[in-house]
């Protein structure tokens, strides 16, 4: 293999992967970039002008931020993408760790309940959901739409967290027990230290799925005050049509934390990403 | 090593000093243990999602608009779905949108990680960083993005079909029915290029690098390795390709609604679109028909669950 790659046959077949690869990303990245360098032209230029503006202004950003009340909004999705999180990883370390370790009666049948439904689609349960959180008394406010999305997500970052707790050795919950640690105590002190790469993975998922999140968001919430970004996006594509620095300056703004999460923490994204699918 | 041992050894001992009923009790507290550690998931889970399922099915089978009492009515929802001529295109529309998504989106990401595999370190590196990028970028803003480029008038696409000379190529894209799900579906596996193709890049980092070496010394060609190695190696990753593009092809939501909600005249409308109209929209008229709704609730559910019976079995059949 060495002798072969040595080659300037080999060399050459690189390249030319290489120059179709470099075409294709730039292909992939194209609207991305497009999208920055719209949000930073004068809107008179929009429809001729060359690809890169001749002259760049930064005039869209603040109009849009103060036109849509960016702050509130950019505000509610921190809140409710931050409360998701934190409800998912209680309900999920805990779960996961109960399923990878602990023995008990119907672990099982209890376990594929659960996992059957990861593939329920958001709008199979959209209406029947409604109807629930309306009967609670839930509609319309955060509460509910976090309630909906913890419920929602919780049996995916367990089924994460329990293939991260399997590889721990169960040693470490043993000796716990002799040295007569109760079971909360072995999983608060001894397993929850150790899970921190597996917590990390279902952070970041939960967080850019949350954030991401227009379905639910656009259905529960009725008042403009408490919607978080997604549903004000999308509502922007009707207002400000014609105003595509504006409008793109707000696509913009909306993207930068998820943008700034995946390539902080890219390679735990991986890790994650080959723990779900080869356990899968 | 030594350290695990020991703690083995005195864990056995002590195991064996209380032997009978304590050891029961110390099982009785694992399953207390077991049980209120899963209680928060499962009472949220039994509110949120085990009682709307079978709430949906229920549904499926009255007739109600959200007010008074609902009117059982048999499985009328379903004979009128399949004398509904939107239906009918809906169902249309999403197994063609899931077919195609299935096959392009597990096709593409494939080749292109068997490229990003041949390259050099630095450079595999930066193509994958670049081409999830789009994946981390929400529904809604793809789609509002995508729909400038779209805009007949004054889009990117259409002024550089003009500006390279191809302008009779222009089109209305997304208010053409012959064109607009094709253009959906572009969008669709802009998004998940990255993510399939990185979940491929990590199958074939799974492979043995000795049927390589092996292949080599006995002169295959590249065609003859990719065919006869790295395909049947990727057997299972493409199982789970296939059933998540298979999935995510029937529930498809987001997209189509932020970009066309469905339309030209229900030429983009999908299961899930549909029922979001007919539910909380105004597809037909004003009055919510929650009844009806619940019907392509419960025949988008069969689908998916079609989905993870296709995935299992293709599992089956790459593990023998």
């Amino acid at each position: 293999m060495t002798t072969q790659l040595k080659t300037p046959r080999t060399m050459l077949d690189k390249s030319f992967v290489a120059f179709i690869l470099i075409a294709i990303s730039a292909l992939t990245i194209f609207p991305l970039v497009w999208l920055v360098l719209t949000s930073l032209r004068e809107r008179n230029t929009i429809f001729n002008g060359p690809f890169i503006p001749a002259r760049i202004t930064f005039k869209a950003y603040p109009n849009a931020w103060n036109s849509i009340d960016f702050g509130l909004h950019f505000a509610n999705s921190a809140w409710i993408t931050t409360a998701t999180v934190v409800g998912v990883l209680v309900f999920s370390t805990l779960a996961g760790y109960a399923f990878a370790k602990l023995r008990f009666p119907f672990k099982n049948l209890i376990y594929v309940i659960l996992l059957v439904t990861l593939m329920m689609p958001a709008t199979a349960l959209i209406i029947p959901l409604y109807l629930q959180l309306k009967a609670l008394g839930l509609l319309n406010t955060q509460v509910g739409l976090i309630m909906l999305y913890v419920s929602g997500s919780a049996p995916f970052a367990m089924f994460l967290m329990r293939a991260f707790f399997e590889t721990l050795p169960d040693e470490l919950m043993q000796a716990a027990r002799i040295d007569g640690a109760g079971e909360f105590a072995i999983f608060w002190r001894v397993i929850l230290p150790l899970a921190r790469p597996g917590i990390a993975v279902v952070v970041i998922f939960q967080f850019l799925s949350t954030w991401n999140e227009f379905i639910y968001a656009n259905t529960v919430l009725q008042n403009t005050g408490s919607l978080p970004l997604q549903p004000v996006l999308f509502s922007l594509m009707g207002q400000y049509q014609t105003n595509w620095p504006m409008l793109t300056a707000g696509l913009t703004m909306s993207i930068v934390p998820v943008i700034l999460v995946y390539v902080w923490m890219q390679r735990q994204f991986v890790a994650g990403l080959t723990l779900g699918a080869v356990k899968n | 090593m030594t350290a695990l041992r020991v703690v083995r050894a005195r864990f056995a001992r002590r195991e064996r000093r209380r032997a009978g009923s304590s050891l029961w009790r110390l099982h009785r507290s694992e399953s207390i243990a077991g049980y209120t550690f899963l209680l928060p998931t499962v009472v949220f889970f039994a509110l949120f999602v085990g009682w709307p399922i079978l709430f949906a099915i229920g549904l499926s089978f009255t007739s109600w608009s959200g007010f008074g009492a609902a009117t059982f009515t048999g499985s009328a929802n379903y004979t009128r779905m399949f004398n509904d001529p939107v239906a009918q295109r809906a169902f249309v529309v999403t197994i063609l949108f899931a077919v195609a998504t299935t096959v392009l989106g597990t096709v593409i990401p494939l080749v292109v990680a068997v490229l990003v595999n041949f390259v050099w370190k630095g450079l595999s590196v930066v193509v994958r960083t670049i081409l999830f990028i789009p994946a981390v970028v929400s529904f809604v803003v793809s789609g509002v993005l995508w729909n400038l480029i779209y805009d007949p008038n004054i889009g990117t696409l259409n002024r550089t079909l003009k500006a390279i000379g191809l302008g009779h190529f222009a089109q209305q894209w997304l208010s053409n029915p012959t064109t607009v799900l094709p253009s959906i579906i572009v969008v669709a596996l802009w998004g998940a290029l990255g993510l399939n193709m990185l979940i491929f890049f990590a199958g074939i980092q799974g492979i043995d690098p000795t049927y390589y070496e092996a292949a080599q010394i006995d002169g295959a060609s590249g065609m003859q390795q990719f065919f006869y190695i790295t395909i049947p190696g990727l057997r299972i990753v493409t199982a789970i390709v296939v059933a998540l593009n298979l999935m995510n092809g029937f529930k498809v939501f987001d997209i189509i609604y932020v970009m066309t909600g469905g339309g030209p005249s229900h030429a983009s409308d999908v299961f899930g679109t549909y029922l979001y109209g007919l539910a909380f929209g105004s597809t037909s008229g004003s009055i919510p028909q929650l009844g009806y709704a619940s019907a392509f609730s419960v025949v988008v559910m069969m689908l998916c669950g079609l989905a993870v019976f296709f995935q299992i079995g293709l599992a089956r059949r790459a593990n023998r």
